[in-house]
Parts: structure tokens; C-alpha cells; sequence
């Protein structure tokens, strides 16, 4: 079987993403500045791609951290409680914190994330999401720079996967619907 | 318009066409090297925080399915270079068991990281193994470790940008450059 066999279309190319990842980009260079460097923190592993192309447009300091959480059992429980498998490396006590994700869905796990954070007193805490769903928002998560709001479809590429496949993708395509519905 | 080269640069010694080319060549090797393999079968581990950008670059041009996975290593405060002790901080989430493992590396230098790495999933029984290096600084080795790509074979020069940082700086630019002595010998 061929990659791309699973894919019903592709929602955004190549060049659509990477135009509108160097505009959010830009946002943020008019934001910050050197003078109080942030860190951005990468929410692994479905952000990877994304932080490695936003970074490589940024004008200003700035220092990269990751963090790696899971869900308990299967599926997320409704206070959004994940495990950190990855904590920070840095402490953000009194720093500019701009949390990067591929994509906000229920906003439990950012929510969770966010809450997490306050209690580290940082200065300011933004969030940058590739995608969006509001559609599927159970509770409210603030986002500061989204690329793409999206339907409620599967969507997989750059960074987002389906049972771990197809995250390499340099493109973000919807998955056909008769591939994932055999398992639910 | 490009992010502007920092005053504490003294030279590009790669700029960003040239590490993409070679990216993308040492993916077809990849490439074809894997033909065939199963998603389920290949992994990419990737050692953070420094093989993110080329993790990213290079994962994207190869045509194989694979899955990708991080791990997180820190040194002990008390260990010195020539021991070259390192403590995992987050290990994969994948079994390694009966998969065809590459280990993704920003840079190769004294080779104690590779080693630990190499042997560590070694031990866990992979189908095979190999290792995937974007640069190697072939005057600093000192341990012989095994490396199947290699990027760019470069002197031993402090280098910084497309994941290689100084106290976290300079990590994102999109090219490799070399820091000025006077910024790492103060």
C-alpha cells in the first residue's frame, strides 16, 4: 500500500502551510524582543515540524524547550489530567512562555497545560496552534496565533498522525473516513 | 527576507540551500536503502533537544513510512567528558524490539553520546540499527562509534543554528554558522 492511499484530499499544501506559518511568524516578531527573551515550549510529538519551521522565521531571541505528556488509559478524562513523561528543562519562573501546538481540539489538555504553567509564574504565557477545531471545544482555551481553523475531520501530516503513521507528511490531508471507522 | 546573522557570528559555513540539498540526499539513501519497509517496522528516534530541526527536514523528504520518536538525554553534573556518562531523561515510547531502528543526530563530536545510544538500543533486540548524523567533527572523536550517514564533515569549530545552540541561543537559525572565540572563551 502506497502512503497517500488513506488520504481522502489534502487541506493544506506545502506552500499554503508554509506561507501561513511565516505570517504567524511575523506576529510574533512585532511582539517580542530581545530584551526579554521567551521560550517557546513544543508540545511533543505533533509539534515538532511546525516549531522547527515557525523558529527558523523569528527575528528575535528566543530559547526552545519541549514537553511530552499522555493521556491516562485511553482517551481523555473531562478534567484534561494528562501525565508528563517530559517536563521542562528550563525553569519559566518570570519568562515569556509561548506554548506550541499542531492542533487544539477538546482544549483539555492545553487547559491543563495552561493551569500547570501558572503555577510556575511565568510572566506571560501565549498559545500558537497550528490548527484549530472549534467545533469540538469543551472548554475555553485561550489561543493567540492559530494557522488554520479547521473542521471536524481527521487530519493527519506534518506533525499529526494516525496510529503513528504518516506524521511526515509535508502536508496536512484528511484521512478517508472508511480508514478509521472500522475502529470505532 | 532572511532572519538577520547575528553580530556573534564570525561566518556561514553552511547556508540553508546547501544543508537542504544534502538533507535530501541523504534521505533518498534512506529511502532506498528502507524500500519496502513497513511503517510499523522503521523508526526514526530522534535525540533532543538538537536533532529537531533536522529531524523535521529530514523525515519529510523520505519516501518510506516511518515512525518518529524522542528521546530526551541529559549529562551528570558530576561526570566528566571522558566518561562520557549520560542519564536518559525520557526514553521512546516505541518498542525498539524487531524494529529497524535510525538514530537521528545533529552532530557528531567526541562520539560518547552516539556510543551510549548505539549500545543502549543494542541491547533492546532492533532488527538493525544505524545512525544518522548531520554533522561530524572527525578531529574530536574518541570513541569509535559506528555512523551510516553523515551530513557534512566539518573542523572543530563552535557551531551553532539548525538545532546546535550556545547556552540555548542561535539554535533556530536556519543555517550553520560558527561562533566568534571571543562569545564561547569569555
Amino acid at each position: 500500500m502506497s502512503m497517500a492511499d488513506d488520504i481522502d484530499r489534502v487541506l493544506y499544501d506545502e506552500d499554503a502551510l508554509q506561507a501561513r506559518i511565516a505570517e504567524l511568524a511575523e506576529e510574533m516578531n512585532v511582539v517580542y524582543s530581545d530584551d526579554e527573551p521567551p521560550i517557546l515550549v513544543c508540545i511533543l510529538k505533533g509539534a515538532f515540524m511546525f516549531l522547527a519551521d515557525l523558529t527558523r522565521h523569528l527575528s528575535f531571541r528566543h530559547e526552545i524547550d519541549f514537553m511530552e505528556i499522555s493521556s491516562y488509559g485511553s482517551g481523555t478524562t473531562s478534567s484534561g489530567a494528562v501525565r508528563i513523561l517530559l517536563d521542562l528543562a528550563s525553569d519559566i519562573d518570570g519568562r515569556h512562555v509561548i506554548i506550541v501546538e499542531d492542533i487544539v481540539d477538546t482544549g483539555h489538555t492545553l487547559t491543563y497545560i495552561l493551569r500547570n504553567f501558572s503555577s510556575r509564574n511565568p510572566a506571560s504565557v501565549r498559545v500558537a496552534t497550528l490548527l484549530n477545531k472549534p467545533s469540538r471545544r469543551e472548554v475555553d482555551a485561550p489561543v493567540d496565533y492559530v494557522g488554520f481553523e479547521i473542521p471536524n475531520e481527521f487530519v493527519l501530516g506534518y506533525g499529526l498522525d494516525y496510529a503513528q503513521q504518516y506524521r511526515n507528511l509535508p502536508y496536512i490531508g484528511v484521512l478517508k473516513p472508511e480508514v478509521y471507522a472500522d475502529e470505532v | 527576507m532572511g532572519v538577520p546573522v547575528p553580530d556573534s557570528l564570525d561566518y556561514v559555513l553552511l547556508d540553508e540551500a546547501t544543508i537542504q540539498r544534502r538533507v535530501q540526499e541523504m534521505a533518498d539513501q534512506i529511502s532506498a536503502d528502507y524500500k519496502g519497509i513497513r511503517n510499523e517496522d522503521f523508526l526514526l528516534v530522534g535525540v533532543l533537544k538538537g536533532s529537531f530541526i533536522f529531524m523535521a527536514d529530514l523525515s519529510r523528504c523520505l519516501t518510506v513510512p516511518h515512525r518518529v520518536d524522542f528521546i530526551a538525554l541529559s549529562s551528570y553534573e558530576d561526570s566528566t567528558e571522558a566518561t562520557g556518562a549520560v542519564r536518559m531523561i525520557m526514553d521512546t515510547r516505541t518498542d525498539v524490539a524487531g524494529r529497524h531502528v535510525l538514530i537521528v543526530e545533529d552532530i557528531l563530536d567526541t562520539g560518547y553520546t552516539l556510543r551510549y545510544l548505539y549500545r543502549l538500543f543494542g541491547a533492546r533486540g532492533p532488527a538493525s540499527l544505524k545512525t544518522a548524523v548531520l554533522l561530524t567533527k572527525p578531529d574530536r572523536r574518541e570513541v569509535d562509534v559506528p555512523i551510516h550517514y553523515v551530513g557534512f564533515s566539518i573542523p572543530d569549530v563552535w557551531v551553532v543554528g539548525y538545532g546546535l545552540d550556545f547556552s540555548d541561543r542561535f539554535r533556530t537559525l536556519p543555517y550553520i554558522g560558527a561562533l566568534k572565540s571571543r562569545v564561547y572563551s569569555k
